[in-house]
């Protein structure tokens, strides 16, 4: 892959929480349309490496680019600014919000609201008639699929989502990969996951990498025979 | 009887626009803004260099509203920008600015009362009864206000990234909205309301350079006490002014003063989220 | 870790020079400031002596408003109103019933009582446990509004709008006043610096800096503050007694909301939390808007205006301690270190084996409204066990340790700590009951040093002098030996917010284990450590179970580590606990593969 066509490029990135450092020394690359999962247990640094790409914390050491452009003393705000889609581990929605409302907050131009819903609905069809609904009275499942509706709708270059299959039925973590997959091919999106369920990042991604003490401690592609022994080893407890 | 209805209902609508100001302030910055009183009398001031120009008295509500709103984002800037990790602090630094201000508008017009005219004068007959038009109005402009900021908050984008910054500023950033330019936004509409608020209520009293004081006081605790959202101010300042004009009325104005102060401390301290 | 290290790392040799205690440099301080005002009258000229003795009374009110605000973090609209209760005893009393010198001290006491019992009555409102800081300051606001329109009620009693004035009292030279008010004022100062210098003081500025933390070191919060507030309306009103019998005349602006917004102002810009500052501050902004008020009367109060804040959104601190920063620069001084105390290890108290469980939690439950973030929650922990609650995010573990840790979380089910219930207990009282509990983040006082945060999680177990700062540190041997091993011993006098994040986690433990807990809850405690820092960590959760015979319940997501250090461990998921058992029975098992490495029900499917 030519350096031309990374979308997200980490390069030697370390950060944390005030004084302590979580992540250390971190390189990776996202390609156009390419879908990377980022694996690894709890407490390794996965969610906070995902912060610090979206400018909530401060790096340490090393650089952040998206689409060769320098981004990493940017805010939230503005790398959201650039065609990031972020969803975080927790609290991902609006609860207090209607369906269309955290919809709309996603959107740079909110005056496609109607033609990207239209595009949505055939992806989750349950949404055509809960517009109105509050957001927190949805189920589980529903909520995640309302977090990847926001995240499709925004048109983004880039996606990047925290554990969005944690808690979920077989079936629906079934239709979210499916959903990302078809929107990858469909608009050439490119897509960082952070997850701790090896089969769906297998599925759905292209590459992996494994987190270890903040640290990459493993990479490699996912077509590879060996991918799920190797990633279920670092995974074992 | 029916007088004392009509009391209650034009005070409950007069505190009720004097302390939106300060409660949109509060609601999306979490910001107690102490200079809320001096803003008012800016409003104040701004009617009273109108009607000094010969301006209609119905152009000195905008005036006033474009003056504080100017005032507002210059302070938000300059002096509130610094202080959102430090709320406490930012009571104290925005009531320095309320000294600034009034300081500031005594050397600019000295410390005597000024007058100024309502845009409209005299009684109407109200089911029967003689009363202030100018009071009944009033009642008008706070359902107008109250419309207004609903509207405002509920059908606009600016609303809506405005309460996903309330609900939760975190995940409002990583959407995209920048939560300094909401804020700076939100002050600078608090200031313009309190300002045209101050311009509202002078025909009523008279200017002076303290005139924010008393009204900040009060303001605040019926901001407090409403759990910070719009029907619940519509509901204390009904309650809460109505205890004081009752008070005032029957027992004494002195005590009256002191009605929304002490039962907004009970209130606060039985329900600390406020009645909302 | 062997008997040799921990001898060979003791530090603090006893034969090293104590610093001079803290009341002689008081008092040679307090000396200086007698003599410059035994001379200062016949220096000075009667006007400026005048508003001087003024000036002195109104400092000495300053001083507890920085006493509140400055060192306990209350920020207080109110002071004034307690001023004004000393100084209406004087004039009503002067005035209505009689003077002379048991007049005098009956309006005295009189006043002071008074004052105390509205600021024990105003600390019982605003002070109670989770009462946010802003609700004191609310009611600290109405308080001077609501005693002005009382005066102004008064009518000819108390003089309403107008006051009282030219009541009989101490027509006294100008020099004696004066002595007077310096004398009181000098008094107070030093005890005030004395207090606050002391174990006690250091308590409320810890309080400031981390209230919830304070009441998990078993410190009842509510109560010291609401002592603060009513030993400090006592001195309030004290001042305003003297102001009054000086001045001869009250007004209701001395009771009034206006000038306890001002004290607010000459603390901050003399530098909150200093004492001396806003002494000076006070005296200096008062004598000088004497002089200028009739000149320059607006732009006076403009300028203060424009320094108040600046200070407030610039220097916070206030101006003293940067005027110290020059000065010191000035004279290429460093700073005194401060005093050390010397590490002593406490002999282990005798802790009777009851024979009883000492945690045994039956069907506790959590909700958040509708949604259940925990039920039916059983199990026990036995004493000499290392128990770790394992499960994903969102299982509900952290909130469990809340649980037992402060009575008021649970929505349900019962918790018994050696055969005690835990009722609607706040955390102090649980502490009391044997539990200490860390935070995931390390929750210490970051101004404090190191020594001091040690000593203030002895509170409960030690009496702290209010004069004082105990020279010697006694801490039981597991918090000492924590403190040795992290080289903390040796940073003993470091404000902890210059140490590292691993220093900082190995303080706020050894905190957690000064408090001698029987039952110790640690909430990921090796979040963010290195290697080395997680061994050591494990070494001393190892000794503390096997040696010390403690029940540890420990929420870690670290596999690995729990395997390496637990006699037992309990899985949750989804607010349950879904298995509990040994390290082999539970890790192993198919079930935490499938709920742990996030494998889900799909795997489960696959796999039974």
């Amino acid at each position: 892959m030519s350096a031309s066509e990374k979308v997200l490029a980490v390069e030697g990135v370390s950060s944390g929480y005030g004084a302590a450092t979580v992540v250390r020394n971190v390189n990776l690359s996202v390609g156009k349309g390419e879908i990377v999962a980022l694996l690894g247990k709890n407490g390794m640094g996965k969610s906070t490496l995902l912060k610090t790409i979206m400018g909530y914390l401060p790096v340490q050491q090393g650089v952040i680019s998206l689409r060769q452009q320098n981004v990493t003393r940017e805010p939230p705000h503005r790398i959201a600014g650039r065609g990031v889609a972020y969803s975080p581990q927790a609290e991902a929605i609006f609860h207090d919000l209607t369906v269309r409302e955290n919809l709309v907050l996603g959107m740079p131009d909110p005056r496609r609201f109607d033609e990207e819903f239209a595009r949505l609905c055939e992806v989750f069809p349950f949404m055509k008639d809960r517009l109105a609904q509050r957001a927190g009275t949805l189920s589980g499942g529903e909520q995640k699929m309302l977090i990847l509706a926001r995240a499709l709708m925004a048109r983004p270059n880039l996606i990047l989502i925290d554990e969005i299959t944690e808690g979920l039925q077989p079936s629906v973590i079934d239709r979210l990969g499916s959903a990302l997959l078809d929107e990858r091919d469909n608009t050439g999106v490119s897509i960082f996951l952070v997850e701790q369920h090896i089969q769906f990042a297998l599925r759905v991604a292209d590459r992996w990498a494994v987190l270890k003490l903040g640290e990459i401690d493993d990479a490699g592609e996912c077509a590879a025979p060996s991918a799920a022994a190797r990633i279920a080893n670092h995974l074992a407890v | 009887m029916s007088v004392l209805l009509l009391d209650i209902v034009t005070t409950a609508a007069i505190l009720f626009t004097v302390a939106t100001g300060l409660m949109i302030i509060l609601g999306v910055m979490k910001l107690i803004n102490f200079a809320h009183g001096a803003f008012l009398t800016i409003g104040g001031y701004a009617a009273y260099v109108a009607t000094v120009a010969g301006w209609s008295p119905w152009l000195a509500i905008p005036f006033a509203a474009l003056v504080g709103l100017a005032l507002g984002l210059v302070v938000e800037y300059v002096i509130v920008r610094p202080l959102y990790a430090r709320p406490l602090d930012a009571i104290l630094a925005t009531w320095g600015l309320g000294i600034i201000i009034g300081q500031l508008i005594t050397i600019g017009f000295g410390r005597e009362v000024q007058f100024v005219e309502p845009p409209i004068s005299g009684a109407v007959e109200f089911f029967g009864l003689s009363y202030s038009a100018y009071r009944l109005l009033l009642v008008v402009v706070a359902m107008v206000i109250g419309a207004a900021l609903t509207g405002l908050l509920y059908f606009t984008r600016f609303g809506l990234n405005a309460r996903a910054v309330i609900m939760n500023e975190d995940l409002a950033r990583g959407l995209g909205i920048d939560s300094t330019k909401v804020r700076l936004a939100t002050f600078g509409l608090g200031a313009a309301l309190a300002s045209m608020a101050g311009a509202l209520i002078t025909p009523l009293i008279s200017v002076d350079p303290n005139l924010g004081l008393p009204w900040l006081v009060n303001s605040f605790m019926l901001v407090l006490a409403s759990g910070v959202s719009i029907p619940g101010l519509m509901i204390v300042s009904l309650l809460l002014g109505g205890a004081q004009v009752v008070v005032s009325t029957y027992i004494s104005p002195i005590i009256g003063g002191l009605t929304i102060v002490v039962l907004a401390a009970l209130i606060l301290r039985i329900r600390p989220q406020g009645i909302g | 870790m062997t008997e040799e290290t921990l001898a060979s790392a003791k530090t603090a040799p006893a034969t090293s020079a104590r610093p001079r205690p803290e009341w002689q440099r008081v008092l040679r301080w307090g000396g200086l400031a007698v003599a410059l005002l035994a001379v200062a009258p016949f220096v000075l000229d009667t006007y400026t002596v005048n508003i001087l003795i003024r000036a002195l009374f109104l400092a000495a009110l300053a001083l507890t408003v920085d006493i509140l605000w400055g060192y306990t973090g209350v920020l207080t609209f109110g002071q004034s109103a307690f001023f004004g209760i000393g100084a209406y005893a004087c004039a009503l009393v002067f005035t209505h019933y009689g003077f002379g010198p048991d007049w005098a001290v009956l309006a005295l006491v009189a006043g002071v009582v008074a004052a105390m019992a509205v600021g024990a009555l105003i600390g019982w409102l605003a002070f109670y446990h989770g009462a946010s800081p802003l609700y004191a300051s609310i009611v600290t606001l109405a308080l001077p509004i609501v005693l002005t329109q009382v005066v102004f009620a008064g009518g000819r009693y108390t003089g309403s709008s107008s006051g009282l004035s030219g009541f009989p009292t101490y027509y006294w030279d100008l020099e004696t006043w004066f002595w007077v008010a310096g004398g009181f004022l000098t008094v107070v100062t030093c005890l005030a610096v004395l207090f606050v210098r002391s174990d006690m003081g250091r308590v409320l500025v810890a309080i400031r800096e981390n209230e919830m933390r304070c009441a998990y070191l078993g410190i009842p919060v509510p109560r010291i503050k609401i002592l603060v507030m009513t030993a400090m309306a006592g001195v309030g009103a004290v001042a305003g007694f003297g102001y009054a019998a000086f001045t001869n005349v009250v007004a209701p602006e001395l009771t009034g909301f206006l000038l306890g917004t001002e004290l607010l102002i000459w603390v901050a810009l003399g530098g909150r939390g200093t004492i001396i500052g806003p002494v000076l501050g006070t005296v200096a902004i008062d004598v000088t808007s004497s002089y200028l008020s009739g000149s320059l009367p607006f732009v006076w109060k403009l300028l203060i205006g424009f320094a108040f804040v600046a200070v407030i959104v610039a220097l916070p601190q206030g101006l003293l301690p940067e005027l110290g920063k020059a000065l010191r620069r000035l004279l290429r001084q460093t700073p005194p270190p401060s005093p050390v105390p010397e590490l002593r290890e406490k002999p282990p108290s005798n802790i009777v084996d009851h024979g009883r469980t000492p945690l045994f939690v039956e069907g506790v439950a959590r909700n958040f409204g509708s949604l259940q973030v925990l039920q039916g929650i059983d199990f026990s922990a036995r004493r000499g066990e290392l128990l770790s609650l394992v499960g994903p995010n969102g299982a509900g573990k952290t909130t469990l340790i809340r649980c037992l840790a402060d009575g008021m979380e649970r929505s349900g089910g019962k918790v018994t700590i050696f055969g005690r219930e835990l009722g609607r207990w706040p955390p102090e009282k649980c502490v009391a009951l044997g539990i200490g509990r860390k935070f995931q983040a390390a929750s210490i006082f970051e101004t404090l040093t190191v020594a001091e945060c040690l000593r203030i999680a002895r509170f409960r177990l030690e009496r702290f002098s209010v004069w004082s700062a105990s020279p010697i540190l006694d801490l039981p041997e597991a918090a000492l030996r924590i403190v040795k091993e992290t080289g903390l011993a040796d940073r003993l006098d470091i404000e902890v917010r210059y140490l590292s994040h691993g220093q900082k986690q190995a303080l706020d433990l050894a905190m957690v284990l000064a408090l001698e807990p029987t039952i110790v809850l640690l909430d990921e405690p090796t979040a963010g450590l290195t290697k080395t820092e997680r061994e050591r960590i494990g070494g001393i959760l190892t000794s503390l179970v096997e040696r010390d015979r403690l029940s540890v319940l420990l929420v870690e997501h670290d596999l690995d580590f729990v395997r390496q250090i637990s006699s037992r461990v309990i899985v949750m998921h989804q607010g349950k606990i879904v298995l509990d058992g040994s390290v082999a029975e539970v890790v192993d098992s198919e079930l935490v593969r499938e709920i742990y490495a996030g494998s889900g029900h799909e795997a489960a499917g696959v796999e039974t």
